[in-house]
């Protein structure tokens, strides 16, 4: 009994922040001391899919943007991780990739913005993903570097001993084997560039306008509830992939 | 096999490149902006900006605040993700779907949620007003925007309990603690016991590394006290950017300086952990030796 009455206590703390979201989202008016809005509309939520409004404009530069680093970050760290962790200094290795992924984005987006003013890059979109390749490339490679282990290394030789050549033991042996974690790294990356605030507000100063730089910009003025539906629409394409990872990857590993 | 060579090396090269050449021209630049070699105000090389900074409460208060806040939000943290970790043992699908649906809410919705919770017009001055707990708004407490940083560390808090849960609960099955207990309950261990000298135990120390790291990643935090922190004292973060932002051309070489000095703390910490963890390894690999 006490269990069920944790357990329900538990579902309520989880979920209570996407109910009131959702709920804010509808409003339209909240005043003191009501506990719920007074007066409910679908207006902000049309808003979402017409033309000529902002935010579907918004929507469609975090996913660009997202993507793209989700994209080069697992193609690329996956290939540099592997050469890492076979190094002979693995640790130092890793001991520098730590330094970028630790380090405060927005402190480190101040550092480098210069850099980025100096080549033009500031303030576009090109600029944005490659500042945040800073942040997500080295975490990408401390993904992967529990991937390459000696158990790899040893199918890896084997296919090699049995005359596969290495495009061959890559398509059908690694390959195969690192479906999971290339899956786990590109969700990963893409929810960290997804949620970044700090360094995509330095370095696109204002020109780039993201879906989390849009949340921020609606609570400076005060209206919570088109804040509140873009918060909806932030923590929306996560809940999709945890779904999707929950659902295909999760179940494909139990089964395997 | 020399193409295999060439391989590895453009891959370090890329590696050198995105990791390393950031961290070191951004600090280059932080530092000779610091120093007043480069800047829009600066004439020639200065330390003034250095001991206007590490002369004043300004960095400092700062500095412990932040710190302040990380450790109050990682014990607070550990304290619930033990407790829920340890509740459920058995693996559930649907529980732990659960706590990861929290991961999916970045800080500045969390924020954002925090605020209307516990703001002076938020839902719970609400529900205690119609209840009758207040007669007037303003007789809510201030838990936002105000000095003991509550509602920053409730926000944080909401964020880091579902990872450590997770976290725990893995490392529950992956350490076999549930096998150790019997074993200990076998010998005569009482269940207190166990939790205090067994599972407690295995599971801080198997996450030591991860626990510093968050406590750095909440020092670090911005989104979190810009919505929610108080004007004095700011976190580090929100410090340094204000400094930057300002109008005043005086106060640029001053954030450099702070953001130096935060990159070097940091660096120094991530260096003495490292340390650290290669000392334990030695010394358990010795014990093994042994």
């Amino acid at each position: 009994m006490l269990k069920k009455v944790y357990i329900s206590l538990g579902v309520s703390v989880v979920l209570f922040p996407l109910f009131l979201l959702l709920i804010l989202s509808f409003g339209k008016q909240w005043s003191y001391p009501h506990i719920i809005p007074k007066e409910f509309s679908l207006v902000h939520w049309i808003s979402v899919f017409q033309l000529n409004s902002t935010l579907p404009i918004t929507i469609l530069k975090s996913l660009v943007i997202s993507l793209s680093v989700a994209t080069i970050v697992t193609a690329v760290s996956f290939f540099s991780a592997k050469h890492v962790s076979y190094s002979v200094h693995r640790k130092k290795w890793l001991f520098l990739a730590y330094i970028p992924y630790v380090c405060s984005p927005v402190i480190f987006a101040a550092t480098l913005q210069f850099y980025f003013t100096y080549t033009d890059l500031s303030g576009t979109m090109l600029g944005i993903i490659i500042a945040q390749l800073f942040i997500t490339y080295p975490f990408g490679v401390i993904i992967f570097s529990n991937f390459w282990n000696d158990n790899i290394k040893s199918i890896e030789q084997l296919s090699t001993t049995l005359g596969s050549s290495p495009v061959q033991t890559f398509q059908k042996v690694v390959f195969p084997l690192s479906k999971s974690v290339l899956l786990l790294c590109f969700f990963q990356v893409f929810l960290i560039s997804w949620f970044e605030y700090g360094l995509t507000t330095l370095i696109g100063v204002g020109k780039v306008k993201t879906l989390t730089i849009s949340v921020f910009q609606y609570i400076q003025e005060a209206n919570l509830f088109l804040a509140a539906l873009a918060s909806c629409l932030l923590v929306i394409p996560p809940m999709l992939l945890l779904f999707i990872n929950k659902r295909f990857v999760f179940t494909n590993q139990q089964i395997g | 096999m020399k193409q295999t060579r060439q391989i590895a090396i453009l891959y370090k090269v890329i590696f050198v490149c995105l990791t390393v050449v950031p961290v070191m021209a951004g600090l280059i630049y932080a530092l000779l902006y610091s120093f007043g070699i480069i800047g829009i105000m600066n004439n020639g090389f200065t330390g003034k900006y250095w001991i206007a900074v590490l002369l004043s409460d300004m960095f400092w208060v700062s500095l412990g605040y932040s710190l302040y806040i990380a450790l109050v939000s990682i014990t607070i943290s550990l304290v619930f993700a033990l407790s829920i970790s340890l509740f459920i043992k058995k693996r559930n699908i649907t529980i732990s779907y659960l706590f990861y649906i929290p991961l999916c809410f970045p800080a500045v919705v969390m924020a954002f949620y925090s605020f209307q919770l516990w703001s002076k017009s938020g839902w719970i001055s609400r529900i205690i007003y119609q209840i009758g707990g207040i007669k007037e708004i303003s007789s809510f407490p201030d838990l936002t925007n105000d000095t003991l940083g509550f509602s920053i560390v409730f926000t944080s808090v909401l964020m880091i309990v579902p990872f450590f849960t997770i976290l725990f609960s893995n490392l529950y099955h992956s350490e076999k603690l549930h096998e150790l207990k019997k074993v200990a309950q076998n010998l005569g261990a009482s269940s207190f016991q166990i939790l205090i000298k067994i599972t407690i135990p295995v599971l801080l120390k198997r996450s030591w590394f991860t626990i510093c790291l968050f406590i750095i990643f909440v020092m670090s935090s911005y989104e979190i006290p810009l919505l929610l922190g108080k004007q004095n004292p700011q976190m580090i973060s929100v410090l340094t950017m204000q400094k930057l932002q300002r109008f005043n051309l005086n106060d640029i070489p001053q954030a450099y300086t702070i953001a130096s000095l935060y990159v070097m703390i940091t660096i120094f910490v991530l260096t003495l952990l490292s340390i650290g963890g290669i000392k334990k390894r030695f010394i358990t690999k010795r014990r093994a030796y042994a």
